[in-house]
C-alpha cells in the first residue's frame, strides 16, 4: 500500500511539473503587456531581470543612442529600450529554457512564485494566495458540511420510499437542480432573498465587518454551491441504495430475522458507501471550481475571483495565473490519489495496487 | 387499473385455440413486427412525464428557430429611445401584471407641481398624466444637498481647528427703515464647542462694509430677536448687511447650527428676509476662509409611482433637429397618408393627418451650404413615435427591451438558438473525436489502450479553470476559445463509452468470421463493431448537448466566450449571432435590482431547456437501453 501511494505521489508530481512546464512555456510565448507609465515600466523590467527572465545592459555609444532615438536602429524582438538621459537601458529576454530554469529554481529553492504584475502590483503571488485562500476554503468546507448530510438523507429517503410520492418529489428536485446551472440558481437566490425579501446581504461584506452579517453573508454562497452537489449526491445515493436493497444478501439478512431498519442500517448503507466516498472527494474539487462563478456573482474576495481578475484579457497577471493553476491542478490530482486510497479503506476487499 | 381487474378472473370461456386445424409456419404475420426502434419508441412513450418534457423541449427549439425570423420587432439595431422598457403582455396586462408600467421610486418631487386634491407632489421630469392613478406616493427623507429640492433643516457652520475666528455674511444689502421698526431674528438650533467661552456675534455691516456694529452675542441655542435701531444709533435708512462672527479658542471643535435668519418690519406681512437651510448655506465665508458651511437634516420630498412608460416612449415626441433627408424619405414612404402643403414655404406650423409619422412641423433652419455645394437644413418637428418606428399602435414587448432598446423576447430566443447551435456543433465534434479515439483504444487494446487511457486521464484531471486560463491567454476570449474549451475534455466521455462498446463486441463470432475472411481493421471497426455499439454511444451523447449548453452559458457569463456585436460564419453555412443566454445573463447582472426581468427571463428559459433536455436524454437512454434505467 505504501509503495502504491509513493508511486502515485511521484506520478502526481510528474504530471503536475510537466503540465506546469507546458503552461509556463506557452504563457511566456504570448506577448506581454508591460505597464505604460515610465516609472512602473522601469520597475517591471527590473523585476524581470531579478526573476531571471531578462538581462539588461547599458547602451551608451552615442551613435547607437542617436539611431535608437530616430528609429533607424534595428531593435531586437521582445527587447525593451528605456531612455535615461543620454543613455539607454536595454532589456533583452533570455531564451525560454533559461527562463524556465530560473522560474523553477526560484520556486524550488526559495518558494518564490514571483510577484503579481496587475492585481496587486509587486505583491508576492504567494501572499495573495495566502490572503485569498481562507474565505474560499471556508465557503467550500461549509458547503461540504451542508451538502453531505442533506444529500445522504434525501438519497436514503428516496431509495426507501422508491416510486412513492416522496421519491417522485425528491427526484423532480434532483432533476431541476442537476440541470439548472449553479450561477442561475445563485442569481435567483440573490434576487429573491437578497433584493426582494431583503433577508440576506446581496453581496459579501468587507472582511472587517462584525456582527450577524459575517454569518448571514455565508448563507447564499454556501447554498448556491450546495444545491448542485446535493442533487448529485442524492441521485447517486438513491441509485446505489436501490441496487443494494434488491440484492440477495439483504434478503438473507431479512430472513435471518433482522428488522428492516437493522438490515438497512447495518448491511445496505455500508455497502452503498463504496462509490459514495470517492464521489464526495470529487465533489469537493468540483466545488472548488464551481465557487469561481459564485465568488464572481457575490463579490467574494476569494481565490476564484482573483483568478478571473488575473485572466482579464490584455491585462494578464501571468505569475498569479501560474501559481493558481498549479494549486488547482495539484488539488485535482491529489483528489485522485485520495479517492484511490479511500477505496481500500471503505471496502477492505479492494486492495489498490495489489498484484494479480 | 381497469385492465388489471378485467384480467383477474379469467375462465376457460375466455380462451380459444387458434391453430387447431391448420399449419401456420409459412403464413405471413398479420401484425407488423416490432423492431428495435419501434420497441424503443413504445418504451419512450410509456413515460408520460418524459413525453411532456420532450414536447416542451421541441417547443423551445422551434421558438428558438422561428421567433428571430418572424418577429417584426427590432433586435439588431441600437434604439436608445426604446431602452429599458418593462415587459408588457397582452392578456396579463389586464391583471395588473407585466402591464408595461414601470415602478419608479426615490424620484425627486417637483416643488412647484403640487396637487392640492391628492395633497401630493408630482415628480420632476415625468408627465403627470401618465402616472397610474392612485399609485403616487410621497415620502420625506433627510438630505444635505445644496439645491432647491432640499428644504428646511439647519446649516452647520464649523470653525477650523487651527483658527480662532470665522466670519460669514449674507449676500445683498438690506434697507432698514427706522419708521418701520425693523427686527432681526436669528434662530440657533445648537452650539457645540469644547470651549465654554465660544461665542457667536451677530453683526451688521454698513457704510458699504466699512463700519461694523455688534447686535448681540449668542452662546447657547435659542431664538434671538434684535431691534436694530434700539441697539445702534445710526441715521435711518440704514443700508446694511447681516454678518456673523464665530469666536472660540484654537484647537477646539466648534460649530453652530442655524435654523433660520429673518428680517421683519411693519411694512409687510411677510418678512423682508427669510433665510432657512439652503439660503443660509449660500452665505459667504470671510476672505480668510477659516471654516466650513454644511447642510444638515434638510428635508426632501421623494415620490414613488407607477409610470406608463410605453405611452411616454411611443407618444408624440418633440425632435428639435430632424434631418431634411430623413424628412423627405418619410414623405416618400408615407405618400398616401402624409400630405405636404402646396407651397413649401407654409411648412412651418403645418399639421399632418392622423396616421402620418410626423404630427406637426414647428420650424425649419435656414439652409447652409455644405462643403460639397449642397444645401443642408433640418426640421424642428413633433413625431408620433409609434408610427415612426413602424408600429400601428403601441407595441407589446413581451420580455421588455434591454439597455440598447432591443426586443428582449426576440433576443432570448436568438440566444437560445445560438446556445443550441454551439451545443450541437460541439457535441458533434466531441462525438467524432471520442468515437475515433475510443475505437482505436478499444479495438487495438494492450499498450496502445494503456497509453491512450493515461493520456485521457491526464487531460481529464486538469481542472476546467486551468484549461480556461490557458486558452484565454492563448486565443483570447471568443468563439474559438469557447469551442476549444468545450471540446478539450468533452470527448473523454464518448471515448470511454465507445471503448467499452468495442471491448464488448470485438470478440464476437461475427467479427472473428469477418477477420478470417481477410477483412481489414478499418472494415472491422466501421462496418462490424461500430454499428452495433452506436445506439448506446449516441444516446449517451445526447446527454452531452445540455452539458455543453451549461458550460457555454457559464463561460460566456464569465465573459470569456462570445459577446455582443460578434457574428460568426460556421463552415460558411450558418451564421451565429454573438448573443447567447450566457451573454444575456451577463448583461442583466448590472441591473439585477432595477430590471430583474433582464435576468429572470433568460434564466428561466435556460432552466427549462436544461431540465427538459436532460429528461429527454434520460428517456431516450432508458428507451434504448432498458437495462440502464434508474442508474444516474
Amino acid at each position: 500500500m505504501l509503495r502504491y501511494i509513493a508511486i502515485r505521489t511521484v506520478w502526481i508530481f510528474i504530471v503536475l511539473v510537466s503540465f506546469l512546464s507546458i503552461l509556463f512555456i506557452t504563457i511566456r510565448l504570448v506577448p506581454e503587456y508591460p505597464p505604460t507609465e515610465e516609472d512602473a515600466k522601469a520597475i517591471y523590467y527590473a523585476r524581470q531581470v531579478n526573476d531571471g527572465y531578462m538581462t539588461s545592459y547599458v547602451e551608451d555609444d552615442p551613435a547607437v543612442v542617436a539611431s535608437i532615438i530616430d528609429n533607424t536602429y534595428e531593435r531586437c524582438s521582445g527587447c525593451a529600450y528605456l531612455q535615461n538621459g543620454d543613455i539607454f537601458r536595454v532589456y533583452v529576454p533570455v531564451p525560454i529554457i533559461q527562463q524556465y530554469t530560473a522560474w523553477l529554481t526560484n520556486i524550488v529553492t526559495e518558494w518564490d512564485w514571483g510577484v503579481s504584475t496587475r492585481i496587486s502590483v509587486n505583491t508576492p503571488v504567494y501572499d495573495i494566495f495566502k490572503s485569498r485562500l481562507p474565505v474560499t476554503i471556508r465557503i467550500n468546507f461549509l458547503s461540504l458540511l451542508v451538502f453531505m448530510p442533506v444529500g445522504f438523507i434525501l438519497g436514503i429517503i428516496a431509495a426507501l420510499k422508491k416510486n412513492k410520492l416522496t421519491d417522485n418529489v425528491i427526484s423532480l428536485g434532483v432533476m431541476i437542480f442537476i440541470s439548472v446551472p449553479n450561477f442561475v440558481v445563485m442569481l435567483f437566490m440573490v434576487m429573491i432573498f437578497g433584493y426582494s425579501l431583503g433577508w440576506l446581504p446581496t453581496q459579501f461584506p468587507a472582511p472587517d465587518v462584525t456582527g450577524m452579517v459575517r454569518y448571514t453573508s455565508l448563507v447564499l454562497p454556501v447554498l448556491g454551491l450546495s444545491f448542485g452537489a446535493i442533487a448529485g449526491l442524492t441521485r447517486l445515493t438513491r441509485a446505489e441504495l436501490t441496487e443494494v436493497l434488491t440484492s440477495d444478501f439483504l434478503l438473507l439478512a431479512r430472513t435471518k430475522g433482522l428488522t428492516r431498519k437493522q438490515a438497512v442500517i447495518r448491511h445496505a448503507l455500508r455497502n452503498s458507501m463504496v462509490p459514495l466516498v470517492p464521489s464526495i472527494i470529487f465533489a469537493f474539487v468540483t466545488l472548488l471550481s464551481g465557487s469561481v462563478i459564485i465568488e464572481r456573482i457575490y463579490s467574494i474576495p476569494g481565490m476564484g475571483r482573483v483568478y478571473l481578475d488575473a485572466l482579464t484579457p490584455q491585462n494578464f497577471d501571468y505569475n498569479l495565473i501560474l501559481a493558481l493553476s498549479a494549486f488547482y491542478t495539484f488539488i485535482s490530482l491529489f483528489a485522485v490519489l485520495l479517492v484511490d486510497m479511500s477505496y481500500g479503506i471503505v471496502d477492505p476487499r479492494i486492495r489498490m495496487g495489489a498484484r494479480k | 387499473m381497469a385492465d388489471k381487474e378485467k384480467f383477474d378472473n379469467l375462465g376457460p370461456e375466455n380462451f380459444e385455440f387458434v391453430q387447431r386445424d391448420e399449419k401456420i409456419y409459412d403464413k405471413r404475420f398479420e401484425t407488423k413486427p416490432i423492431g428495435y426502434f419501434k420497441d424503443a419508441m413504445i418504451r419512450f412513450r410509456k413515460n408520460r412525464t418524459n413525453v411532456v418534457a420532450t414536447m416542451i423541449l421541441l417547443f423551445l427549439i422551434l421558438m428558438g428557430i422561428f421567433v428571430p425570423i418572424v418577429t417584426t420587432k427590432n433586435y439588431e439595431e441600437l434604439e436608445i429611445q426604446l431602452q429599458n422598457l418593462p415587459p408588457r403582455v397582452p392578456i396579463l396586462e389586464n391583471l395588473g401584471f407585466m402591464d408595461g408600467t414601470q415602478h419608479l421610486t426615490e424620484q425627486t418631487a417637483d416643488i412647484n407641481a403640487y396637487d392640492p386634491e391628492l395633497g401630493l407632489y408630482y415628480p420632476q421630469g415625468y408627465n403627470p398624466d401618465l402616472i397610474v392613478e392612485g399609485s403616487l406616493e410621497n415620502n420625506e427623507i433627510f438630505c444635505t444637498d445644496n439645491n432647491e429640492t432640499c428644504v428646511g433643516g439647519q446649516v452647520v457652520v464649523g470653525l477650523s481647528k487651527d483658527h480662532s475666528s470665522l466670519t460669514f455674511s449674507r449676500d445683498g444689502i438690506i434697507t432698514f427703515d427706522e419708521t418701520q421698526n425693523p427686527q432681526i431674528t436669528v434662530e440657533i438650533f445648537e452650539i457645540i464647542s469644547d470651549d465654554p467661552n465660544a461665542v457667536l456675534n451677530v453683526n451688521i455691516l454698513y457704510n458699504f462694509g466699512s463700519s461694523t456694529a455688534t447686535l448681540g452675542e449668542i452662546t447657547e441655542a435659542g431664538t434671538y430677536t434684535y431691534d436694530l435701531f434700539e441697539i445702534i444709533d445710526e441715521p435711518s435708512p440704514l443700508y446694511g448687511q447681516i454678518s456673523f462672527e464665530l469666536l472660540a479658542s484654537q484647537q477646539s471643535n466648534t460649530s453652530v447650527s442655524f435654523t433660520n435668519v429673518q428680517v421683519t418690519d411693519d411694512s409687510a406681512e411677510s418678512p423682508l428676509v427669510d433665510d432657512t437651510g439652503l439660503a443660509i448655506r449660500a452665505y459667504k465665508l470671510g476672505v480668510a476662509n477659516t471654516g466650513t458651511i454644511k447642510r444638515s437634516q434638510g428635508i426632501m420630498v421623494q415620490t414613488s409611482f407607477d409610470y406608463k412608460i410605453y405611452e411616454e416612449v411611443f407618444g408624440d415626441k418633440h425632435v428639435p433637429v430632424f434631418s431634411a433627408n430623413d424628412f423627405d424619405q418619410i414623405m416618400i414612404d408615407n405618400a398616401d397618408v402624409c400630405t405636404l402643403p402646396e407651397d413649401m414655404d407654409n411648412i412651418i406650423g403645418w399639421e399632418f393627418e392622423e396616421g402620418c409619422p410626423i404630427v406637426r412641423v414647428n420650424g425649419r433652419t435656414e439652409p447652409t451650404e455644405g462643403p460639397d455645394g449642397n444645401f443642408y437644413f433640418s426640421y424642428d418637428l413633433v413625431l408620433d413615435y409609434a408610427i415612426y418606428r413602424g408600429y400601428e399602435e403601441i407595441p407589446y414587448f413581451f420580455f421588455g427591451t434591454n439597455g440598447g432598446g432591443k426586443d428582449f423576447f426576440a433576443l432570448v430566443w436568438l440566444g437560445l438558438r445560438t446556445s443550441l447551435f454551439i451545443g450541437l456543433i460541439v457535441a458533434l465534434i466531441n462525438i467524432s473525436i471520442g468515437i475515433v479515439y475510443g475505437a482505436i483504444e478499444g479495438y487495438y487494446g494492450g499498450t496502445v489502450d494503456l497509453l491512450m487511457e493515461r493520456f485521457g486521464e491526464i487531460v481529464g484531471r486538469i481542472p476546467f479553470l486551468v484549461w480556461l486560463g490557458l486558452f484565454v491567454i492563448w486565443l483570447g476570449p471568443g468563439l474559438l476559445t469557447l469551442v476549444v474549451l468545450l471540446t478539450v475534455t468533452g470527448w473523454l466521455g464518448v471515448a470511454s463509452t465507445t471503448r467499452t462498446q468495442f471491448y464488448r463486441y470485438k470478440g464476437r463470432e461475427y467479427v472473428l468470421a469477418s477477420r478470417t475472411m481477410g477483412a481489414k481493421d478499418s472494415r472491422l471497426i466501421f462496418r462490424h463493431i461500430l454499428p452495433n455499439g452506436i445506439g448506446t454511444i449516441i444516446t449517451a451523447s445526447v446527454l452531452m448537448i445540455p452539458g455543453v449548453i451549461f458550460a457555454e452559458s457559464t463561460i460566456s457569463y464569465l465573459g470569456f466566450g462570445i459577446g455582443h456585436g460578434q457574428a460568426f460564419k460556421l463552415f460558411g453555412l450558418f451564421e451565429l449571432s454573438g448573443v447567447s443566454i450566457g451573454v444575456l445573463l451577463a448583461d442583466g447582472r448590472t441591473a439585477l435590482v432595477q430590471r430583474p426581468y433582464l435576468t429572470a427571463f433568460p434564466a428561466l428559459i435556460i432552466s427549462i431547456l436544461m431540465i427538459t433536455f436532460n429528461m429527454f436524454g434520460n428517456a431516450l437512454r432508458d428507451a434504448f437501453n432498458p437495462s440502464l434505467r434508474g442508474s444516474e
